[in-house]
This record gives structure tokens, sequence and C-alpha cells, in this order.
């Protein structure tokens, strides 16, 4: 399984990461991301009804923890995180809005289309994650 | 005269400390099985309140699952309407519990445990508010619908 972000998700990652209360997010994002097979991730809230590429809002993280938002493109073996925000703590939200849950799905979608994306992976440690910029070939 | 006054009130001391004291030996008997009644009484709502929570994860367990549902035809769609009506009145019902709860959490009584059902009760809402904008709010946005149309060409 190929992982890449959005720059959106990355943002929120590098804010939370930053923050004590939240510095259990890297560990979350290796356990459950990483070495995983398509039929492991397809678990969760699926948001679009699509069987081949579904939209998936995940629980993370245990009381309070994290809501992670991603897009499995199956046929290709690739996951989109898109978006993560904590429930709980000074940078906590209850839910996100239809409207931003619609906007994610509409930039991931011009994401992979002009490859505007970092790739993830994990360091020779296995404990950290690196991101690192597509760069387009196209002109 | 005063003198055997005193040894009176010095011998009705004695009589008054002693029948105390006496009581009191086996007083801490008695106190322990009042302390156990009350100690065992805290288990039973402990454990009934993780029973409680787990029921709950079960139930949003299930409705998260529902949303890999393929092919979801009218009469479907109604039934989950009164399922999402029927997790809304299960969450008020479970929120007047939890506030009826105020007076342990004040004392520190079963802490962590309440705080476990407050988080199931959460996120009973924002299962039951993600089944809803799944099946009823998300496919009526042209936006989202055009959307995976495009992803499906990716």
């Amino acid at each position: 399984m190929e992982l890449y972000c959005l720059e959106d998700f990355k943002v929120e990652f590098d804010k939370l990461k930053s923050k004590k209360s939240y510095k259990t997010i890297e560990k979350e994002i290796i356990n459950y991301f990483f070495g995983k097979s398509t039929e492991q991730l397809c678990s969760g809230v699926r948001l679009n009804h699509s069987v081949d590429v579904p939209y998936i809002k995940k629980r993370l993280g245990g009381r309070g923890g994290f809501r992670f938002y991603f897009l499995l493109v199956i046929k290709n073996d690739s996951l989109y995180l898109m978006f993560v925000h904590p429930k709980t703590g000074t940078q906590g939200s209850e839910n996100i809005t239809d409207e931003s849950k619609a906007y994610l799905y509409k930039k991931v979608l011009e994401c992979i289309q002009s490859e505007d994306l970092y790739k993830l992976s994990l360091d020779d440690s296995k404990k950290k994650t690196q991101f690192d910029k597509l760069v387009s070939v196209r002109s | 005269m005063e003198c055997l006054s005193y040894k009176s009130e010095i011998v009705n001391t004695f009589s008054n400390v002693r029948s105390f004291s006496f009581q009191e030996k086996k007083a801490p008997l008695l106190d322990e099985e009042k302390v156990n009644s009350f100690l065992d009484a805290i288990l039973d709502f402990k454990n009934s309140l993780i029973e409680k929570t787990e029921r709950i994860y079960n139930v949003n367990e299930r409705i998260e699952k529902i949303t890999w549902f393929n092919d979801i035809d009218e009469e479907s769609l109604m039934l989950l309407n009164d399922l999402i009506s029927s997790a809304k009145d299960l969450r008020t019902s479970l929120i007047r519990q939890y506030i009826s709860m105020n007076f342990f959490r004040k004392k520190g009584i079963a802490k962590e445990e309440i705080k476990d059902f407050k988080n199931s009760i959460d996120e009973l809402k924002e299962s039951y508010e993600d089944l809803e904008s799944v099946f009823f709010f998300l496919p009526e946005m042209p936006d989202f619908v055009e959307t995976t149309s495009k992803l499906s060409l990716v």
C-alpha cells in the first residue's frame, strides 16, 4: 500500500505533533496505516458508498482520540490521508460539517490529478514518518 | 461532701469511658461491614456502567458497519431513518443518566468509568450523525456526487 497525503493533512499533523497532548498522533498513524492490507483499512465510516474508492472516516486513539479522513484507491493500492482532527483538548472538535467533508473530497481528487501530494514513508528506525513532496512530471 | 461528689463524678466518667471504649472495640467490625457494603455498591455501579458503556460502543460499531452496505433501497432508507431517530432518543436518555452522576463525578467515584461512559455517548452521537450524512445529506450535495463519479475514473 502506497501512502500519500494532502497539504491540509501535513499542516494539521505538524501542528498537532508539536503539542504535548497530541504527541501520540505519529504513533497512531504508524500503527494503523503502515503495512496494512486494503481489507484491514476498510473499516470506520464509509462516507461515499463507493466500493472501489471508499472515502473513510476513522476514529483512532481510544477515548477522545483523533478522527482521520482518507481515501482508498483500491485498484492502485493507494491511500490518501486528507485531514485529521482531535476530538478533545484545545484543538479538538466534535465533528466536521458535511460541507467540509465535501470540500476535502473534491480537494483530494484535484490533488491526485495534479499530483500535488506528499508521499509518506517511515525512517530507518520505523518510528518516525517522513513526508516527501511529489515532483510532478507534467508540464 | 464535696470530695464524695468528685468521686462519684469520676466513677461516672470512668463508667462512661469504659462502656464507650468497649463499644468502640467492637465497632470496627460493624463499620467494616458498612464500608464493605458501601464498596460493594460502588463496585456494582462501576460494573453496570462498564457493561452499559460496552453495549453503547457495540451499537456504535454496528451503526458504522451499516455505512458499508451497498445498494440500499427505499424501504431500508426508511428503516435507517427510524434507526437514527431511535439512536437520538437513546442518547437523550443516556445524557440524563450521565447528568444524574454529577454527585459521583464531584466525589471522584468511578471517575474513569464515567468518563468512558460519556465518551461512548459522544461517539453514539457522532455515529448517528455520520449515518445521517452518508445516507441523507451527502448524496444530496451535487459537488459530492460529481466527485464520486470523477473518482471512479481515476
